[in-house]
């Protein structure tokens, strides 16, 4: 019973890490850090919260079926790519220096995000809830808001899938999910749809933190018990940020993430 | 199964995953409540089984979606899935052997 201070933590970390895509481990590990908890401890919890979350965030957003899994894979593809690079070279990086690279890419992109007016990828006249889903073959797809259906299709692929390669080999070096970067390069730079980056972002963080926990597993660093009591909160904060992202407007989700977004920001830079 | 043309509606529409995963958030969540209350020995073998649950669903969605993809035909996507699951494989071993330690 000793670890249900973590298991709050946790299912607020997860409800807002869904929420906004982000992950959750950004927002965990500085709080267990906080409460006297090692970083080297603190990492493994905070992947296992991305991982239970995006598991319990998946039947909601398969069911209105925001998820691009195809669009998510490719990126996974290369972020993880960039996660083993940076596992191999964790210890030739310098910690602040990444860090305060971090920070100014979550403090830009929350301005990004932040700036931008309306509505971006409007409902398509055209389109009936038959388009609704994932394109074969291609990382485009329409995704369903309110009585309308959206059309989308990610663009500038070189750029985008450049920052989520970033976010692999900082997931590898600062044991965070990358979340944070890989929704704000899905929105922002490849032009998709807020709910579905943050919806493909939670799915494919949960596959980077699986992986990475196989290697925390195989170096013997994951504490079942207090991780049991993480995937508790986990879980539930994962059910409660999935049907908060579908309940709200795109623009309020949209301010939403900038907001944590200067948050992780602040924590970072408090953090050094 | 027909193969559907490139730019058509994917026909995945996660029939098997939701429930696959509802029951597994369900399961996990009583099993990882019960290791709380639960004493040792008990306890930390329940919290094991959370863990390992926990590691392993999101894999298997990729293989699972590896799987629906080479259904539909869509190489493409088979061969960036099946390459992400090598990738990952290459990780795990690579920190088994040491590497990056």
């Amino acid at each position: 019973m000793e670890y249900l201070g973590y298991g709050a933590m946790a299912l607020v970390a997860a409800a807002m890490g869904t929420l906004g895509g982000l992950g959750g481990a950004i927002l965990l590990v500085p709080a267990l850090v906080v409460t006297g908890m090692e970083p080297s401890a603190a990492a493994p919890l905070g992947l296992v919260t991305v991982a239970a979350a995006s598991i319990a965030a998946g039947p909601h957003q398969l069911a209105e079926r925001s998820v691009n899994h195809r669009l998510g894979v490719t990126a996974e593809l290369v972020a993880s790519t960039g996660a083993v690079v940076g596992a191999v070279l964790s210890g030739l990086v310098a910690e602040q220096l990444l860090t305060y690279v971090l920070a100014a890419v979550a403090a830009i992109a929350a301005l990004a995000g932040g700036r931008r007016k309306g509505l971006r990828n409007p409902p398509d006249p055209a389109s009936s809830p038959a388009d609704v889903g994932e394109r074969v073959g291609t990382l485009a797809g329409a995704y369903p808001l309110g009585d309308g259906v959206v059309p989308y299709r990610a663009d500038r692929l070189g750029l985008g899938l450049s920052l989520m390669g970033v976010a692999g080999v900082i997931a590898g070096t600062a044991g965070v999910s990358g979340g944070f970067i890989k929704t704000a390069a899905a929105s922002e730079i490849m032009r998709v749809p807020t709910r579905v980056a943050a919806a493909t972002t939670t799915f494919t963080v949960g596959i980077t933190s699986s992986a990475a926990l196989v290697v925390f597993a195989l170096q013997g660093r994951i504490d079942a018990p207090p991780a049991a009591v993480v995937v508790v909160g986990s879980l539930v904060g994962g059910l409660v940020g999935a049907r908060l992202q579908s309940a709200l407007a795109p623009s309020i989700v949209r301010r939403i993430l900038s907001v944590l977004l200067v948050a992780v920001a602040v924590i970072l830079v408090v953090r050094t | 199964m027909t193969a559907p043309p490139p730019g058509a509606v994917s026909t995945i529409r996660g029939r098997w995953q939701r429930p696959a995963l509802t029951w597994t958030t369900r399961v996990v969540l009583v099993v990882a409540a019960a290791s709380i209350v639960i004493p040792d020995p008990l306890r930390t073998g329940l919290a094991i089984a959370v863990v390992a649950a926990v590691v392993a669903v999101p894999l298997l969605r990729v293989a699972w979606l590896v799987f629906r993809w080479h259904q539909e035909h869509d190489r493409r996507f088979v061969a960036i899935g099946a390459t992400l699951l090598t990738v990952i494989a290459v990780g795990g071993l690579l920190s088994a052997l040491g590497v990056g330690r």
